[in-house]
């Protein structure tokens, strides 16, 4: 097989969805289970293609709801079978009921999620709040910035999640038109490649009738805290292997992501912005100008959320003396009243001994994406914090305030 | 990392995930015995059918009908042979008092019994050789007097126990009542001949024409035998006391009967015959004289009507089919004629009491009537030819005195048959006389091995409870019925009247049959338990397990039991056999560590083979 | 792409019992993938049709598990009755999941993944599952013609939650959900979904089919046609729960025949091939339905005029099978002619309590 450095680039311009879908193909999955809503919908549609024209195959299931749909990926993954499937916004949360029996149930099935904005009303533009509103629901999951990122934490999260040592399903998310929607180059692999770094997916357990078990017996109470426990353990397990495939996938197609927090002109920076997803990108050009303003400005983007990598970011984030929480979520009532990424990053530092102080922004609500004057204006509140040592307002809600 | 220093105690254990290792199909899931549950157990418990219960040799009826419905023929003729020798003959003749006791005749209509051993016993006779083989000789000599029904069958079963058995027959042909009173076209001679035969190649010797009394003495038999089972059957024909009895053409019914059946009849009867007499012996007798040649047969009886006739209601039927008067409330009073049978004096008569039991009223006073016959046939009934037997062996009624074993007195001499039965309130039939023989030949093999005999037990508990069964696998079918020859062309022949089953003809009818009490593999119970905890171990008949690990007790097996052998006994009536729970989720530590333990080495188990 | 064809079995359909007298049948198979020692209620329906089931599947069965008695009771306490692979799901999952297994044979299957014969995949979900909160699932199920049997195991409430009232649920029917009081004297007013004829309507090129366990040989044949049938496959069956019926135990069986009896449950088949019903099954006996409704504590509270009612939903049923009405039950549709019933005041002055 040719090494990364001599193998021919093969980079073809494609959204996040269409990237999504190019993953799922090279993974040679078996079951897609399909439900159109907005924006993730175009990501089966170019499978349903794929399928029709021979390039894949799969059982490609048009589901009668998000529900449904997560309920086939159960089913599929019970007998071994490597399962598709994804959704976007209100969608997500339609099929809530089974997040928690596939992640217990340890089978590694994957979603796709184009965020979207969760009703009232119907709004297509991204949140992170769809996704964010399972995440204690035992699945691993983390955002991609771009369509690239998007095809490579697909095929990642599948070796990742089918692990013996983890077996948990997976969310891999990308903010709706901002990634989904919007091309990018992906430098698509060779088949040679992808075999080499993800094996065949096997559960131990199938349900297979030749080693008949039985999935999911009812219990009583006394037995559910060692359950708990052991998907804890999974939970926990994961990390180390999280960062062991980041290491492998680095060196099988030559592209290195830090598996945690990846940071961004942050090495005299004593402001940070920290978010994840797609306003990275208007994030790094911006910080870039403020730089050259003379702005000691960065950026910390986290790329898994789940499993939180908690020392990490106690780690990372204790460098600094302010750090901005850029939401892109609702956390109606929270903590710090606004979204929901604030109180984890604040949890992450309580042990700390240089812990920052820590604003949280409300931004890019809606799908609006961040301009580069309203950059300005949440690195002039940081600062102003710096300034005076404290915090009088949590959280600012940005483009509303002075 | 919350985990770290974590560890899950045993006793908590549980397998990957819930998931859990699939039980055993052999054994059941093992957590939960949930036998504790219930308070009423299922049980088995075959009740006795009422048709084994009333056949007088107790042939085990219910079990060879179940064989014919499997079509097992060879077995279900096996079945019957342990109890009957000739199913052929008793197939043809019996008046079947199992038919009687059918529990069906109480919900349609009782089971052609007699026409399925009919079946049986032509296919037994079709054999090369017969499913019975003769015992091992033990060396002991034993003399059958009598080749009738109780003679043949003692004869049969003790050769069958390695005795070697001498028949003495005084006819010229073996076969007693068989051959000699019943008519050929109810019983074909070579049907009887068969069976005959059959005795021989047990090895029984037959020698006829030997009579007790005139060419074998009472010490003879003493000295020449180990021991002997008389069973000469009632031989001569009792007389109704008539003035001008004997005049010739008067006829006796049992003498009538036997010599056309050796063939040895003198007997030619004119166009009209009158029969006196209401039972079986006398309707032979009537259609008989048809055969024989009689235009006009009359039968008079003092019974007031054909319910109290102690004959066979079908024969009765048959009998008035073919064209034969019947005569109500007479008896003969005076036979009259020249020197020979001119017409018969019959005056109005009833019985004082119980029918065909008590004396016979006789009204004198009224008015005679006359009726011209030139044949009359007297067939009221039949006493022992006891001549030759000591006197202190013989009862006040003419029978030979026996003891409930059938034992005269200390010898080693017994009594079988008829001639032991007349008198002692069953009707005497072909059966019973089997089943007496049988049960003699028996108690004789105790005495010769100095065994202590055992009285005959009671049975406990006979089903005729339709309620007790499940009529609801029952639906209605009518009897299959046998073809007969067309009435007025069979008077005139000694074909064979009534024709036999075919072979689906036999299972058809078989199939009706209920199974009263007795578990006949049927599989309900096995298949509508909710656990299911009735396991079927082999496929044969009647053999069920109760899980009761398992057995909750709801009794759904139990309602729907189609033939009501399963009943529910209280629990407490148990001591063993059941897994006691402290409380309803008695687990025992550590159980479900071992499922754990299990599902990990699944991959190593050898794949399942589906 | 190199594709393997899936080999799909065919399963002999039995011979009917000999002369009605019994269930023997030497086709039946002996492997049990049942087995004992589930924590069902003793005379649980669901559990005598569930053992019929899968006795007639075999041992190459998938089964799906969706929420209901048929999960809690069978599996409760972490143990497992069934000797063939089995998974729990949601309970409005049964159709979904249930596609889920059959898409993933079929691809693993096609594409060399697992060697075999297609399993026989089968869900069991209760008429809760079916009728309601699953409805859509197994709908789309049938609609997309996996090759899988949906069986739905009809006690005509939720069971498991401790007896509410479903869509399935009878006119009359007392439940937790629909007890009768002054207000409500018949405790359920609503009429059932006619389930099985929705899914036989909207999806004609499915096998769909009634049964009972009263009639266990009928009932195990029209799983084996389910599966035989190469698609999706629906079977709705009759199973008395003691628990929320209120019958004496033993009478599982009897009240499996008595309601197909009574015409409140007609056994038909709808026929994928030649897209029409198959009415000709007649039970035994016509009764009527009073004689299914005394035996149960459920309808202890009902008047006559609602057993009148129900009289006249059942001579539909029998309309609508063929067949001729005899006087009696015209004459019963009628409540004046309910004889031995108390009035409706009688009954008011019986202090309700629940």
């Amino acid at each position: 097989m040719p090494t990364v450095m001599e193998r021919k680039k093969k980079v073809v311009r494609m959204n996040g969805c269409v990237a999504s879908a190019q993953a799922a193909k090279y993974a040679d999955v078996d079951v897609i289970a399909a439900y159109p809503i907005r924006p993730y919908t175009a990501t089966m549609m170019a499978l349903a293609q794929m399928v029709a024209n021979g390039e894949l195959d799969a059982e490609y299931i048009v589901a009668d709801s998000e529900h449904s749909q997560l309920s086939i990926a159960h089913g599929a993954a019970s007998c071994g079978a490597r399962v598709f499937t994804g959704s976007s916004g209100v969608g997500v949360q339609f099929a809530y009921e089974l997040y928690s029996p596939i992640s217990g149930s340890r089978m590694p099935v994957q979603m796709m999620i184009a965020d979207r904005t969760l009703d009232p009303p119907g709004d297509f533009g991204s949140e992170h709040t769809d996704a964010l509103s399972t995440r204690d629901m035992g699945w691993l999951m983390g955002w991609a910035c771009d369509a690239q990122e998007a095809f490579d934490n697909h095929l990642m999260a599948y070796r990742i999640g089918e692990d013996p040592r983890v077996l948990l399903p997976q969310m891999v998310c990308q903010d709706g038109f901002f990634v989904s929607h919007i091309t990018g180059d992906v430098d698509l692999p060779d088949p040679g490649q992808v075999k080499e770094f993800l094996p065949p997916y096997k559960h131990p357990y199938p349900l297979d009738p030749r080693r008949p078990v039985s999935h999911g017996p009812q219990i009583m109470p006394e037995q559910g805290p060692p359950l708990q426990l052991e998907r804890a353990r999974a939970m926990e397990g994961s990390m180390a292997v999280i960062e062991q495939v980041h290491e492998e996938f680095a060196e099988i197609f030559g592209r290195r992501y830090d598996p945690w927090v990846e940071e961004f002109m942050t090495d005299d920076a004593d402001v940070v912005f920290f978010l994840q997803g797609a306003h990275a990108v208007t994030a790094r050009f911006a910080i870039q100008h403020m730089r050259d303003k003379g702005l000691k400005v960065g950026m910390a983007r986290l790329r898994t959320i789940r499993p939180y990598p908690t020392d990490r970011v106690n780690e990372i984030l204790s460098k600094f003396k302010v750090v901005g929480v850029i939401e892109t979520n609702m956390g109606l009532g929270s903590v710090s009243s606004g979204g929901s990424l604030y109180a984890e990053v604040c949890a992450a530092l309580y042990e700390s001994q240089h812990r920052p102080l820590v604003l949280s922004f409300m931004a890019g609500m809606g799908g609006e994406a961040i301009v580069l004057k309203e950059f300005y204006w949440m690195t002039e509140k940081m600062l102003d914090v710096q300034k005076r040592g404290k915090i009088e307002k949590r959280t600012h809600w940005v483009g509303f305030e002075e | 990392m919350s985990t770290k220093g974590t560890k899950i105690p045993d006793w908590l254990a549980v397998p990957f995930a819930g998931i859990t290792p699939a039980p055993s199909q052999e054994k059941g899931q093992d957590l939960f015995p949930t036998g504790n549950w219930r308070s009423i157990r299922p049980v088995y418990r075959d009740k006795l059918p009422p048709c084994n219960n009333a056949c007088g040799t107790n042939e085990k009826i219910q079990g060879y009908l179940d064989l014919v419905k499997r079509g097992k023929y060879l077995d279900a003729y096996a079945l019957i042979k342990e109890d009957m020798p000739f199913p052929s003959v008793t197939g043809r003749v019996c008046y079947h008092p199992c038919e009687q006791a059918c529990n069906r005749g109480k919900y349609d209509e009782a089971i052609s019994i007699r026409a399925v051993e009919r079946f049986l016993g032509d296919l037994g006779q079709a054999l090369k050789h017969d499913v019975v083989k003769p015992g091992k000789p033990n060396g002991k000599k034993v003399a059958v007097i009598g080749s009738g029904p109780a003679g043949h069958s003692a004869a049969y079963q003790l050769a069958r126990l390695g005795y070697k058995v001498t028949i003495l027959e005084k006819s010229p042909k073996a076969g007693g009542l068989n051959r000699g009173g019943i008519p050929d076209w109810v019983l074909p001679p070579y049907v009887l001949d068969r069976e005959i035969q059959r005795l021989e190649e047990l090895g029984i010797a037959i020698e006829t024409d030997c009579e007790v009394g005139k060419d074998v003495t009472w010490d003879d038999l003493k000295k020449d035998y180990d021991a002997c089972v008389l069973a000469i059957g009632l031989t001569e024909p009792n007389s109704v006391r008539a003035e001008g009895e004997d005049k010739k053409g008067v006829l006796y019914g049992l003498p009538f009967l036997r010599d056309i059946g050796m063939g040895t009849s003198k007997v030619k009867v004119g166009p009209r015959v009158a029969v006196i007499g209401g039972g079986n012996t006398a309707i032979d007798c009537a259609r008989e004289a048809l055969r024989q040649g009689a235009v006009e047969v009359t039968m008079i009886t003092v019974e007031a009507n054909p319910q109290e006739m102690p004959a066979s209601p079908e024969d009765l039927h048959d009998m008035v089919e073919e064209g034969v008067d019947l005569w109500h409330g007479r008896a003969m009073t005076a036979v009259l004629g020249n020197g020979k049978v001119e017409s018969l004096q019959l005056h109005p008569a009833r019985f004082s009491g119980a029918i065909n039991a008590s004396p016979i009223n006789i009204n004198r006073e009224a008015t005679p009537e006359q009726f011209a016959v030139d044949n009359v046939i007297i067939a009221v009934g039949q006493r022992a030819a006891l001549g030759w037997l000591p006197d202190e062996f013989k009862t006040a009624r003419g029978t030979i005195k026996i003891d409930k074993f059938g034992r005269v007195g200390d010898t080693n001499f017994f009594a079988a048959g008829d001639v032991v039965q007349l008198g002692m309130g069953q009707p005497l039939m072909v059966v019973n006389a089997v089943g007496d023989g049988k049960r003699v030949a028996f108690n004789l093999d105790k005495v010769m091995r100095g065994e202590p005999l055992q009285p005959r037990t009671i049975p406990v508990d006979v089903i005729m409870d339709l309620d007790r069964m499940n009529m609801t696998y029952f639906p209605h079918f009518p009897r299959v019925q046998q073809a007969m020859l067309n009435p007025n062309s069979r008077r005139k022949t000694q074909e064979e009247v009534i024709q036999s089953f075919s072979e689906e003809q036999a299972v058809e009818e078989a199939g009706r049959c209920f199974s009263c009490g007795t578990c006949n593999a049927c599989d309900n119970c096995y298949l509508v338990c909710p656990e299911p905890c009735i396991a079927r171990p082999e496929r044969s008949n009647g053999l069920y397990k109760i899980l009761v690990n398992y057995c909750k007790g709801c009794r759904v097996c139990i309602e729907e039991c189609p033939t009501g052998c399963l009943e529910g006994v209280p629990e407490l009536d148990f001591d063993t056999g059941v897994v006691r729970m402290d409380t309803a989720f008695a687990i025992t530590p550590g159980l479900h560590g071992r499922q754990a333990e299990e599902l990990v080495r699944l991959a190593e188990r050898p794949a399942k083979n589906i | 792409m190199a594709t393997i064809e899936v080999e799909r079995q065919i399963l002999p359909i039995l011979g009917s019992p000999n002369q009605g007298a019994r269930f023997y049948n030497p086709e039946l198979p002996s492997s049990e993938p049942f087995v004992p020692g589930h924590r069902t209620c003793a005379g649980c329906g669901p559990s005598i049709q569930y053992r019929m089931t899968s006795k007639a599947s075999g041992d190459n069965t998938i089964l799906v598990g969706p929420t209901g008695c048929m999960y809690v009771a069978n599996s409760s306490y972490l143990c497992t009755p069934y000797n063939v692979p089995w998974a729990h799901t949601q309970i409005g999952s049964a159709g979904s999941f249930t596609a889920g297994v059959a898409a993933a044979y079929e691809a693993m299957i096609r594409k060399g993944k697992w060697k075999g014969a297609y399993p026989n995949i089968i869900c069991e979900a209760g008429d809760g599952s079916a009728s309601d909160i699953g409805l859509a699932s197994i709908s789309g199920a049938l609609y997309r013609n996996h090759d899988c049997l949906i069986i739905c195991y009809d006690n005509e409430q939720y069971a498991n939650t401790g007896i509410q009232a479903s869509s399935r649920t009878p006119y009359g029917g007392m439940t937790t959900f629909s007890p009768p009081g002054p207000l409500v004297p018949e405790g359920k007013k609503l009429f059932p979904k006619d389930l099985a004829r929705m899914m036989a309507a909207g999806h004609p090129h499915c096998y769909v089919a009634t049964a009972s366990v009263g009639y266990p040989i009928d009932l195990m044949n029209k799983v084996r046609k389910g599966l035989n049938h190469k698609g999706a496959a629906y079977l709705m069956v009759y199973t008395p729960c003691q628990k929320g019926f209120v019958y004496e135990t033993p009478r599982s069986i009897d009240l499996g025949r008595m309601v197909v009896e009574c015409g409140l449950y007609p056994m038909w088949e709808w026929s994928p091939e030649k897209r029409e019903y198959d009415y000709s099954f007649r039970p035994q006996n016509i009764r009527p339905v009073a004689e299914y409704l005394k035996l149960q504590g459920r309808f202890g509270h009902l008047h006559a005029e609602h057993i009148a009612k129900l009289q006249q939903f059942a001579n539909q049923q029998w309309r609508m099978i063929g067949v001729e009405l005899p006087e009696a039950l015209i004459q019963a549709a009628d409540a004046r002619n309910q004889v031995n019933m108390a009035a409706a005041a009688e009954a008011e002055a019986v202090a309700q309590t629940l």
